[in-house]
């Protein structure tokens, strides 16, 4: 069987099941909410599944991954899935001492019996999609689909397409949420290869202010699929802090798309962490729809063996006086992969933009590689715009120094990396959630003790 | 200490260093002096192990081991210390971590413990007041934002923590103004004992006016042309390079 039939599999089988959802659906089936998970199904079947052909997959091929026989979280054999975690299988995926919300989602489905809310401010809303779903339909609807757009996403349609489970955050004008929202997805694949397809709708009124984490896992030897579709609306001067940590099993393939849609002076702080994983391919966007937004992408990704690490961030000016910053960081070791395409676009109307980015990279084998694109399309005479892309070894006056001071190379080496890798993580502000990813970072450099200092 | 003979090296296919002999005691303070390009950083970085240079002919023994064939670690941790021209800035490493992990290591060569958190802290405070360093620096990353004059400092108080046996300076001195090259001197006059040596390289006679040393020599394209006493250093400050630079055209030449 040639691969390209066996993909084919895969795609049939997604849309097979839509259709047995579909006709599982009775009455519902005729709500706006539907409808746009029909046109999602649709475009699906006419994209299929992204190949290496297409310029925004060209460093990533998914292929392999699709060869698996998956079951869908939320389609036709679901049942096979439902399983039994208890608090002390995710405990390892929780940070200690970040108190926080924590949602736990297995295999897309929430998991209240392993979750903890401890916010209780009037004017927070954290629920399943699900739910949010059947409480507020209006609400959701009025977003679905709304900020990331499926047409030329084929697994973005897949997910729309499937739109049921995830994380639904509320936060209401004016209110400041101190304790963060970790959201926790674990694939369960022990028993089954696991397509899981979490939506998440994170909304903030005016003047709101929140911290989500999202992080996701795989447990179990077979193959864990993780295509994940999150829409944030920032309204006028809202702020979200926003985290993403990755540091899954090989045998997990993630693709993730954060799209954000920012109100006048809003500010989205981004930071992605990768550092482990079989295929992590994420997708950060923000809108910049009205005017004085502040955004910063900030992105550390730090791995070995195979792992393959695609970073697509695109900034989107479309009104004046934004300011995007964007630094992502890059070590790669043993055989791993690394993308960066980073687009800029600064559209007519978005004079006196204030638009930064960077991609550093350090390969510390010959046999890593990275591939790196900025993309920079202006159409405003105004504007201050900036990129730059290195991809090498360690500064070799720096190793130099420091050996002449005694260090071995090891350590030097070591030290300088450490360094490297602490410009983003300084970025981020949960000091627990800083220090546990600086404890995973320093114990991979040996560096404990200098962390300790 | 140090035993230099007929020290050959080049960069990228050029010869820099043709020759270079020289004897080092412990106790000895020598001057190394002469014009830009003479190779002066050069002969510096060999003895520190820099690998860009490829030693093409000589030999150099440190305490009669073969200096040459050991890393530019384990130089450092037998006594070498090279206090740098340009001092390399390191953005992200503050300058406590960086310290700590190299008096450790010197230490651990010598069959010492790690220095007690209490003890390390207290011998910092005490050597950066002796180099008048600000003890905000000490958090700072290494050398990153420091003016010139703050470098250098920087550099011989990094020498006065890890204790060596032979110091080579290079030029130290350049783009200090007076009141820094005191401070400068004052270290390394602190630190003369009949145990350690130094190589003073510099261009200027000036520094030699602090830190008295018992021998110059002068190096010129690549070859110690002449050696002598302190009041070599008082000659040439007199009479400039141009007097040996016409001097030694014609021997170098052929
Ligand atoms: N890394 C290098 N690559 C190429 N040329 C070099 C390098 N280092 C030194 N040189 C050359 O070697 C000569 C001696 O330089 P240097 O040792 O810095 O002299 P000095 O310190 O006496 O001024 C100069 O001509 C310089 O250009
Ligand atoms: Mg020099």
């Amino acid at each position: 069987m040639t691969m390209s039939a066996e993909t084919l599999d895969l795609k049939d089988k997604c849309i097979l099941d839509f259709q047995s959802l579909e006709a599982s659906l009775n009455g519902q089936s005729k709500t706006p909410f539907h409808a746009v998970r029909k046109q999602a199904i649709e475009r699906f079947a006419e994209l299929g599944f992204p190949t290496i052909r297409n310029e925004e997959w060209k460093y990533t091929n998914l292929m392999p991954a699709l060869k698996a026989e998956y079951v869908l979280s939320h389609g036709l054999q679901s049942q096979v899935l439902k399983t039994t975690l208890t608090a002390k299988d995710v405990a390892p995926f929780l940070v200690p001492s970040m108190k926080a919300n924590v949602l736990v989602f297995v295999n897309d489905s929430y998991a209240p019996e392993l979750s903890t809310i401890i916010t209780t401010l009037n004017g927070v809303t954290v629920s399943s999609f699900a739910e949010a779903l059947q409480r507020s339909p209006e609400l959701v609807q009025k977003h679905f689909a709304r900020h990331a757009a499926f047409e030329n996403d084929a697994l973005a349609a897949l997910n729309t397409a499937f739109a049921h489970n995830g994380a639904f955050v509320g936060i209401a004008e004016g209110v400041v949420v101190e304790e963060p929202f970790h959201l926790v997805f674990v694939n369960d694949a022990r028993r089954n290869a696991v397509l899981s397809q979490p939506r998440n709708l994170f909304l903030l009124g005016a003047n709101a202010e929140a911290t989500i984490v999202e992080s996701y896992h795989t447990i179990g030897s077979h193959q864990g699929f993780m295509n994940v579709v999150g829409e944030v609306m920032l309204e006028e001067n809202a702020v979200l802090h926003h985290y993403k940590l990755q540091n899954d099993a090989e045998n997990s393939t993630f693709v993730g798309a954060t799209q954000v849609h920012q109100e006048a002076s809003s500010v989205f702080n981004s930071v992605v962490i990768s550092l482990a994983g079989g295929i992590i391919r994420n997708n950060l966007n923000t809108m910049l729809a009205g005017k004085a937004t502040d955004t910063h992408f900030y992105g550390l990704y730090m791995v070995g063996g195979k792992t393959l690490v695609d970073n697509h961030t695109l900034a989107d000016h479309a009104m004046p006086h934004c300011t995007s910053n964007e630094l992502y960081k890059g070590i790669l070791d043993d055989r791993s992969i690394g993308v960066f395409n980073g687009k800029i676009m600064v559209r007519q109307d978005a004079q006196k933009t204030l638009a930064y980015q960077s991609n550093r990279n350090i390969l510390l084998s010959p046999n890593a590689t990275m591939n790196t694109k900025p993309q920079l399309e202006i159409f405003a005479d105004d504007v201050k715009c900036s990129h730059g892309a290195t991809s090498g070894q360690l500064d070799g006056d720096a190793l130099f120094y420091l050996r002449a001071r005694g260090l071995s190379r090891e350590r030097a080496q070591a030290l300088l990396l450490y360094a490297f890798a602490g410009e983003v993580i300084e970025k981020i502000r949960i000091e627990a959630l800083r220090e546990y990813v600086d404890t995973i970072i320093a114990a991979r450099l040996h560096q404990e003790e200098l962390k300790a200092a | 200490m140090l035993t230099i003979s007929n020290l050959q090296a080049a960069v990228e296919g050029k010869e820099i260093l043709k020759g270079i002999d020289l004897q080092i005691n412990k106790g000895e303070v020598h001057a190394i002096m002469g014009p830009n390009g003479s190779g002066k950083s050069t002969l510096a970085a060999v003895l520190a192990g820099r690998e860009d240079y490829e030693i093409t002919g000589g030999s150099v023994t440190f305490e009669g081991e073969d200096l040459l064939e050991m890393a530019p670690e384990e130089r450092a941790q037998a006594g070498i210390f090279l206090a740098f021209q340009y001092p390399v800035e390191i953005p992200g490493v503050s300058n406590t971590n960086f310290l700590r992990a190299a008096v450790n290591e010197v230490r651990k060569a010598r069959g010492l413990e790690p220095m007690e958190p209490k003890d390390f802290l207290t011998t910092i405070r005490e050597k950066a007041a002796l180099m008048e360093i600000d003890q905000t620096m000490m958090s700072r990353s290494v050398n990153e934002g420091f003016s010139g004059g703050e470098k250098k400092r920087n550099e011989i108080f990094q020498m006065a923590m890890l204790d060596p046996k032979l110091a080579v300076l290079d030029e130290t001195d350049s783009g200090l103004d007076i009141d820094a090259l005191k401070i400068v001197a004052t270290g390394v006059n602190k630190l003369r004992s009949p145990e350690r040596a130094f190589v003073v390289i510099t261009h200027y006679q000036r520094l030699l006016d602090h830190i008295v040393p018992d021998f110059v020599h002068v190096l010129y394209k690549g070859r110690i042309v002449k050696s002598g006493g302190k009041e070599l250093a008082h000659e040439l400050e007199a009479k400039g390079y141009d007097w040996i630079k016409a001097e030694f055209a014609e021997e170098i030449a052929s």
